[in-house]
């Protein structure tokens, strides 16, 4: 089977410099937090003598050189072991595994928003171009990019939690009953100030990769055929102009994995996000590394999975 | 254009936020006085669930080095100390029904309350305490948080089964405060292997002797206690304190507002209006034993002459600086004792120096600092420029800029140098590499502030500007040797009086804390809600 011979040959490869980066990244990461000025915050503080602060320092093994202690790390990453967090005592996995479930289900459920919406409204915008309708849906999609989320979300608390009472305004579910519904009532206002930053660059991608793909000779061809327009659009203008999309959403992954600090701050979602900040502000060396290599490898396979995508949709590249 | 920086709101996000929730009070449903009627005047009444937010995840042991504050509130409601602060901060009883001190001073022998039992249902003994104090704070190698504290604690010794005796190197009159202070007793049939970090205890469900246990702890969302049945006082009234975290403090407003919390410190004290108009939330000033102050580094010149120091003292508007950052919520400070120990603290130094330019300009005079071209003052040819370093913190960034431009007015150049706070930290206190910076002090409910002034904590020690000075030691070192009240009263009025003249640090203000509760949550103490903490099992819920 020369094909599969060459799908696996591509899979190895990829796998292989997919290594690579999370070995660069947490070798780079690892040197530079412990560069940065400061210290565990468990030594900056106001309110610790210079004397605890040294008991400290060797207690966390701080007081050995930065590759002796990178060389420990990593010798205990390969085996699954990325060390211990300095501000709780803990396993970095465990705290890792705390909280990368609730990151992925609320960057999971934003991201699955701005593509239901995302997709319809960028063909939307393509098929109506320059109408009243583009101009206003692409004012809208300014707005999303524009508005900050901090500030989104504390308008949404105060409208849906305060004043209506609606929905809850913070957690991810009430403590004294858990249930799937309230699981999903308290992932509502999140997403919804998620999707709002996420939404926009997909919408834009949409349309610009619609406009481009209309001006084709194919779909003019499709369209003198006698072809219905709702096949047209959907058989040969959204498959094609998908391609484009699928890659910005896989850029997207990455970033909502890291960035939904803010979201994660304002609706109190124990998410990596949060966790992240406070590992940089705490100065939590295997923390911060810990994370960064968790990040990364989600973000190189997300690629790999966009690259396999990219060959569902588009038959030309299944040959390459 | 003159920019009135008084008048100006110190947070973009803060106004962002005061915008929004004055949308959202037009929008509410519940207006102000709707329904404040107090139920009937019943007597407590068991039952019911207190919420309170927190900032972090916290740590369950008062020792560890990781306890930061969001790991206080919960402490100090699970972890009993031989002492508890009094409702007038005084030292009250707590796992020690009494104290006394031998005559000479060098000793405090504590008479334990008996019948005490942990949590789990192990009788509490005095070997807790003496494996509490021996066996962590005062080994060296552990980092223990506060031990700098117990510097005069040589060791702990069980007399009985219900006595122990601190052995002190010097006197040391504070020490039934001090204990009071994030002092909780450990237990030793559990922590003896590993005291500070045995994860299953510190971010679990540890065994402990308050009114309320540990049920469970959710990393990220929440620390739920229940009734301690075990608990040696009255049984608490409520079935359950949450402590919830809630990192953003806009959103902890807007979850009082809706109902989800029950008692909070309003750190953003631009919404204290909003909170005040709300219906079942009352809003209340407290006292805090904490201080304000601008550190000038001793190891500059320039700033050695007191007459600078007092120049500076009168060139800032403090009672701006109150009115704006704090809005209104505190007082001036002209020493280190606060207004919140009543029983030393000297009201007639209030006025010390008030806000006048025109007098701070004669004192750097004669001081030798003239007007020299653009109005900047000199001597010896140089300007008087300096650096302050800020620490992104609470209020420090608007209050420095207040001073920067106070300053300004008698001629005095202070470029301001904002830094993260870790960074901050160690710049300017692990290295003392800085000239000038403002922070505050917060200290158990006691005078005694000896490690923040005492010469021997120059350069190392809490003595941020590294000021020293024999008489104000020798006045600290009285303080600690008598423990009768009157004597103390009056050495601690001497040392008001002698650190609002020679201002080893320039005292700014002392702030009070603002605190939110529901109506219906009764029986809260009237103290700093640090301190009302440990009075957790009085609280009660009105039903409604």
């Amino acid at each position: 089977m020369v094909v599969g011979q060459e799908v696996a040959r591509f899979l190895f490869q990829r796998i292989a410099s997919g290594a690579l980066v999370i070995v660069f990244a947490s070798a780079l990461t690892f040197f530079f937090v412990n560069l940065a000025p400061g210290g565990p915050s468990s030594i900056m503080r106001f309110d610790v003598s210079a004397e605890q602060r040294e008991a400290l320092i060797k207690r966390m093994g701080l007081d050995k050189p930065v590759v002796e202690r990178y060389a420990d790390w990593a010798a205990g990453a390969i085996r699954g072991d990325l060390g211990t967090s300095l501000l709780s005592d803990e396993p970095v996995t465990q705290r890792i595994g705390e909280r990368l479930p609730n990151t992925l289900i609320l960057a999971g459920a934003a991201l699955v928003v701005s593509i239901l919406i995302g997709i319809p409204i960028g063909l939307i915008q393509a098929l109506r171009r320059g109408s009243a309708l583009d101009h206003l849906l692409s004012f809208y999609s300014a707005i999303g990019l524009a508005v900050p989320v901090f500030w989104l979300g504390i308008v949404l608390i105060l409208v849906f939690a305060v004043s209506l009472g609606w929905l809850p305004s913070a957690g991810v579910t009430t403590i004294s009953e858990d249930t799937l519904v309230e699981r999903l009532r308290h992932l509502a206002l999140p997403t919804v100030a998620l999707a709002t930053t996420t939404l926009p660059t997909i919408v834009r991608f949409m349309r610009s990769a619609a406009l481009e793909v209309l001006d084709e000779d194919y779909i003019r061809t499709a369209a003198s055929k006698g072809l219905a327009p709702r096949v047209v659009v959907t058989r040969h203008a959204l498959r094609n102009a998908l391609i484009p999309v699928v890659s910005a959403v896989g850029a997207l992954v990455p970033r909502l994995l890291g960035g939904t600090v803010v979201t994660e701050s304002v609706f109190s979602w124990p998410g990596m996000g949060r966790l992240a900040l406070e590992a940089a502000q705490g100065r939590d060396y295997p923390l911060i590394t810990g994370i960064t290599v968790v990040v990364a490898g989600i973000a190189v396979a997300t690629t790999l999975l966009v690259d396999l995508a990219y060959t569902r949709i588009d038959p030309r590249l299944r040959a390459s | 254009m003159k920019l009135d920086l008084s008048s100006f709101p110190f947070r973009t996000t803060s106004v962002l936020v005061v915008a929004a929730l004055a949308v959202s009070a037009c929008a509410s449903p519940t207006q102000p006085g709707a329904s404040t009627a107090p139920s009937a005047q019943a007597g407590p009444v068991s039952g019911g669930t207190v919420t309170m937010p927190i900032g972090a995840d916290p740590t369950l042991n008062p020792w560890s080095p990781n306890a930061f504050i969001e790991s206080l509130f919960i402490n100090r409601v699970l972890f009993d100390g031989l002492t508890k602060p009094g409702k007038d901060l005084a030292p009250a009883p707590d796992l020690a029904e009494s104290w006394t001190t031998a005559s000479d001073g060098l000793s405090w022998t504590f008479k334990l309350r008996s019948g005490v039992k942990w949590s789990d249902g192990t009788p509490f003994t005095a070997d807790d305490v003496a494996f509490t104090f021996n066996d962590i704070v005062l080994k060296p190698d552990l980092g223990a948080q506060n031990r700098a504290s117990y510097a005069a604690v040589k060791s702990v010794t069980v007399v009985d089964a219900t006595t122990v005796r601190f052995d002190l190197s010097r006197k040391f009159a504070a020490l039934p405060s001090f204990l009071a202070y994030n002092a909780g007793i450990l237990p030793k049939h559990v922590l003896s292997a590993n005291p500070l970090t045995t994860t299953t205890f510190n971010k679990g469900t540890p065994v402990s002797t308050g009114p309320f246990k540990v049920d469970k702890y959710t990393s990220g969302q929440s620390v739920s206690l229940v009734r301690n049945e075990n608990y040696f006082g009255a049984k608490a009234f409520l079935d359950k304190l949450v402590f919830t975290v809630v990192a953003d403090p806009n959103t902890q407003v807007a979850q009082a507002l809706s109902g989800d919390l029950q008692i909070m410190i309003l750190d953003n004290k631009a919404a204290v209006d909003r909170m005040k108009s709300a219906a079942g939330l009352s809003v209340v000033a407290r006292p805090l034993v904490q201080y304000y102050w601008l550190s000038l580094n001793q190891t500059d010149s320039r700033f050695t002459d007191v007459r600078v120091r007092q120049a500076f003292v009168t060139a800032i508007d403090r009672a701006a600086i109150i009115k704006s950052v704090e809005l209104g919520y505190g007082s001036i400070a002209n020493s280190p004792i606060t207004p919140a120990l009543a029983a030393y603290y000297d009201p007639s130094l209030a006025s010390k120096y008030p806000y006048d330019p025109a007098k701070a300009t004669e004192l750097l005079k004669a001081a030798g600092w003239t007007p020299g071209a653009n109005g900047v003052l000199q001597k010896d040819g140089k300007p008087f420029q300096f650096t302050m370093d800020v620490g992104q913190r609470g209020v420090l960034e608007p209050v420095n800029a207040l001073i920067q431009q106070d300053l300004k007015k008698v001629g005095v150049i202070v470029d301001l140098n904002t830094m993260e706070w870790n960074s901050y930290i160690q710049k300017d206190v692990v290295r003392r590499e800085y000239t000038a910076t403002v922070n505050w002090w917060t200290y158990p409910s006691d005078p005694d502030v000896f490690p923040y002034y005492h010469s021997s904590a120059a350069g190392k020690g809490f003595n941020i500007p590294g000021y020293q000075d024999p008489k104000l030691d020798d006045l600290l070192v009285q303080g600690q040797s008598t423990s009768d009240l009157e004597a103390r009263k009056a050495v601690y009025k001497q040392l008001q009086q002698y650190t609002s003249e020679v201002l080893p640090y320039l005292f700014l203000w002392y702030p009070q804390e603002i605190d939110v509760l529901s109506t219906s949550l009764k029986g809260v103490p009237e103290l700093g809600l640090r301190d009302a903490m440990h009075y957790a099992g009085e609280w009660w819920l009105a039903k409604k």
